[in-house]
C-alpha cells in the first residue's frame, strides 16, 4: 500500500468526527437563525430575517459594540502588560526561562470561574481590599472590572506567542542595533518589535477572539450596564428560550470574528507548510 | 527600551562605571531594574487571587476577609455532600474519556495530516485549527442545538462528545509538531527491513511520538476537567460536572466551600500539567516538556 493511502485512512475517523460534531452544528445554527419560535415556544426553521432585524434594535446594538470595545481594551492591556513580561523572560530569563514561562501558564490552569470568583472576594463591596483599607470603593459592576477579568483570564494567550517569537529571534540582532548606535528605544522599535510582529498579531487574535464571546467575566464582575454579546446568547439559549434569536446573535458574532480568524488561519497554515515542507 | 529605565540609578554610584573592564559585555547595566519590578508586580497580581482562594479554603470561619485559624471544615463540607461528590466523579469521568478518545483521534489526525498529501488533508489542515479560535460559547450553543435536533438526551455523554470535539485540535497541534521533527528515513528504513506500513507505524512511529501523545493527553485532561462553557451548554440535570456546580454556587454569593472545591480542582489540574511537563524527561529525553506542549519542534 502506498504511504499516501495508508496515511489518508487515518484522516477518516477524526475528519468525520469534526464534520459531524463541529461543522454540522454550525450549519444548524446558521439555518435556525432564519427561524422563529411558535406560540408554544418551539423553535421552527424558516426563512425569515426578523432575528437579524432585531440585532440593530437599540436594545441590542450597543451590546454588540460594547463586546468589541471591551475585547479590544483587553487586547491592548494584555499587550502592554504581556510584551514586557515576555521580553524579560526571553531576553533575561537565562536558565530560569522555562520556570518563568511555566509560572505564567500555571494560573491559566486554575479554573476560570474560580479565578474570577477570587476577584469578587477581593474587590467586592465588603471584600478583602475594601476591608484592608477600610474603604468603600466600588470596583465590581463597572466596565473596568469586566475588562480586568478578561485581561486576567486570557493573559497567557498573549504572552506565549510573543515569548515564542522573541525566543526565536537572534539576540545578535539587538546587539547589532546597538552597535549601529541605535538607542534602546530605537533598537526596540526598528529591530525587536518588527521581528516579533507575528507573535504580537497571533497573541492579539488569541485574546480578542475568546474575549468577544466571553460571558463569564461580564456575568460575575459586571452589572446590567456591562452585558456582552456572550451574555445575550447564553440568555437566549437558556433563560429566555428564544433559540432562533440566539442563533442569529451567534451567526452575527461568528461572521464578524471570521474576518480575524481567516487572518490567523492563513498565518498558521503558512507556518505549518513551512514546518512540514 | 532596556537601558532607559536603569539610567536614573547610574548617578548614584558614579565610581562603579569607569571601574568596569573595557572588554566585558555590559550585562548588569543592560538588565533593567524597572522591568524586574514590573515582573514582580505582574506575578503578584497573577497569583494573589489564587493564593487567596487556597489560603481561605483552610479558614476556620466563614469570613473571606480575615483568616481566623486553620481548619479543614470546608473540605469536609465538600466531601460530605453527596451531590458534590457525584459531580467530582462526573468531572473526572468526563475528563478521562475525553482524554482517551480525544488523544486517539487527534494523534490519527496529526499522522494523516503530515504523511498524506491529498486535497482532503489540506482542507482538514485548516478546518482543525478553527475550533481553537472559535469562542467556546459558539461551540457550546451549536453542540446543544445538534443534540436537541437528533433527540439525544443531555447527559454526561453529550458533555463528553462536545469536549472530544475541541480536544482533537489541541492534540493534533502538539503531536504534529513532534511528528514533523521526526526523520522520515527511520520509517523508510523499517520498511526496507521488511516491516509493513502498519508494523512501522506501531513499532517505529508511535513509540517516537509517545512523549508528545502523553503530554497532549494530560493537557486535554486538564482542559476538559476545568471546562465550564461547553459543559454548561451540554449538561443534563444530574450529575452536573463541578465547574457547572461552582457557577450555580457563585451566583448565590461568595461561599467558603467554593474555595475548597477550587483548591482541590487546582491540585488535580496542576498535577496533570506538571506530569505533562515532566514526562518527556522521564522518557529519557533531554528536551523540555514545555516545548513539547507548546507544540514547537524539539530542536
Amino acid at each position: 500500500m502506498n504511504e499516501n493511502r495508508f496515511a489518508s485512512g487515518f484522516l477518516v475517523p477524526p475528519g468525520v468526527w469534526l464534520l459531524l460534531l463541529f461543522v454540522v452544528p454550525l450549519v444548524l445554527v446558521l439555518a435556525l437563525s432564519f427561524g422563529y419560535t411558535d406560540d408554544l415556544g418551539e423553535a421552527i426553521y424558516s426563512t425569515r430575517l426578523d432575528n437579524y432585524e432585531r440585532l440593530v434594535d437599540p436594545d441590542y446594538l450597543p451590546v454588540l459594540f460594547r463586546s468589541v470595545g471591551f475585547a479590544l481594551a483587553a487586547v491592548v492591556l494584555c499587550l502592554l502588560i504581556g510584551y514586557p513580561v515576555a521580553y524579560y523572560i526571553a531576553i533575561f530569563g537565562g536558565r530560569w526561562k522555562n520556570v518563568l514561562i511555566a509560572l505564567v501558564v500555571l494560573p491559566f490552569f486554575v479554573n476560570y470561574l474560580i479565578r474570577t470568583y477570587a476577584w469578587i472576594a477581593m474587590l467586592g463591596d465588603d471584600g478583602l481590599v475594601n476591608g484592608l483599607f477600610d474603604s468603600s470603593i466600588r470596583f465590581l459592576n463597572t466596565p473596568y472590572a469586566v475588562i480586568g477579568g478578561l485581561v486576567y483570564g486570557f493573559m497567557a494567550f498573549m504572552i506565549l506567542p510573543i515569548y515564542a517569537s522573541l525566543d526565536r529571534m537572534d539576540p545578535a540582532l539587538i546587539e547589532a542595533g546597538k552597535d549601529l548606535y541605535g538607542g534602546p528605544w530605537q533598537t526596540f522599535l526598528h529591530v525587536t518589535l518588527p521581528h516579533t510582529m507575528q507573535g504580537v498579531l497571533a497573541g492579539s487574535l488569541l485574546v480578542f477572539l475568546p474575549a468577544v464571546g466571553d460571558f463569564v467575566s461580564a456575568s460575575l464582575l459586571g452589572g446590567p450596564e456591562e452585558v456582552m454579546v456572550g451574555n445575550l446568547i447564553q440568555q437566549q439559549f437558556q433563560a429566555s428560550d428564544n433559540w432562533p434569536f440566539g442563533a442569529a446573535l451567534t451567526v452575527a458574532m461568528m461572521a464578524f470574528l471570521m474576518i480575524f480568524m481567516l487572518f490567523y488561519l492563513r498565518a498558521a497554515a503558512r507556518e505549518t507548510r513551512e514546518a512540514t515542507a | 527600551m532596556s537601558t532607559v529605565e536603569s539610567r536614573p540609578t547610574a548617578p548614584a554610584r558614579p565610581a562603579a562605571e569607569p571601574a568596569r573592564a573595557p572588554g566585558r559585555p555590559p550585562k548588569e547595566f543592560d538588565r533593567p531594574r524597572f522591568l524586574k519590578l514590573f515582573m514582580g508586580v505582574f506575578f503578584l497580581f497573577l497569583f494573589a487571587p489564587i493564593v487567596l482562594v487556597v489560603l481561605f479554603s483552610f479558614n476556620s470561619s466563614r469570613s473571606l476577609q480575615d483568616f481566623q485559624g486553620f481548619s479543614t471544615r470546608w473540605y469536609e463540607t465538600f466531601f460530605e455532600s453527596e451531590s458534590l461528590r457525584e459531580s467530582l466523579v462526573a468531572s473526572l469521568e468526563i475528563a478521562l474519556v475525553t482524554m482517551v478518545i480525544g488523544t486517539i483521534l487527534g494523534t490519527m489526525l496529526a499522522y494523516g495530516l503530515v504523511r498524506a498529501r491529498t486535497r482532503v488533508s489540506s482542507s482538514l489542515n485548516v478546518l482543525m485549527l478553527v475550533p481553537l479560535v472559535t469562542p467556546e460559547i459558539v461551540a457550546g450553543a451549536s453542540a446543544l442545538l445538534l443534540f436537541t435536533q437528533v433527540k439525544l438526551e443531555l447527559s454526561l455523554t453529550t458533555i463528553i462528545l462536545a469536549h472530544i470535539t475541541f480536544s482533537i485540535s489541541y492534540v493534533t497541534v502538539v503531536v504534529r509538531a513532534r511528528l514533523v521533527s521526526l526523520s522520515h528515513e527511520v520509517e523508510e528504513a523499517s520498511m526496507d527491513l521488511g516491516a509493513t506500513r502498519w508494523q512501522t507505524f506501531r513499532l517505529v512511529t508511535l513509540p517516537a511520538l509517545w512523549p508528545a501523545v502523553v503530554a497532549a493527553g494530560l493537557l486535554v485532561f486538564a482542559l476538559s476537567f476545568d471546562d465550564f462553557v461547553l459543559s454548561f451548554f451540554t449538561t443534563g440535570e444530574s450529575p452536573q460536572p463541578l465547574p457547572v456546580r461552582i457557577w450555580t454556587q457563585i451566583r448565590f454569593g461568595v461561599r467558603p466551600t467554593i474555595n475548597a472545591i477550587g483548591t482541590f480542582m487546582l491540585v488535580i489540574s496542576v498535577v496533570s500539567i506538571g506530569l505533562a511537563l515532566l514526562l518527556p524527561r522521564l522518557f529519557g529525553r533531554r528536551e523540555s516538556g514545555l516545548k513539547v506542549l507548546l507544540g514547537r519542534e524539539a530542536a
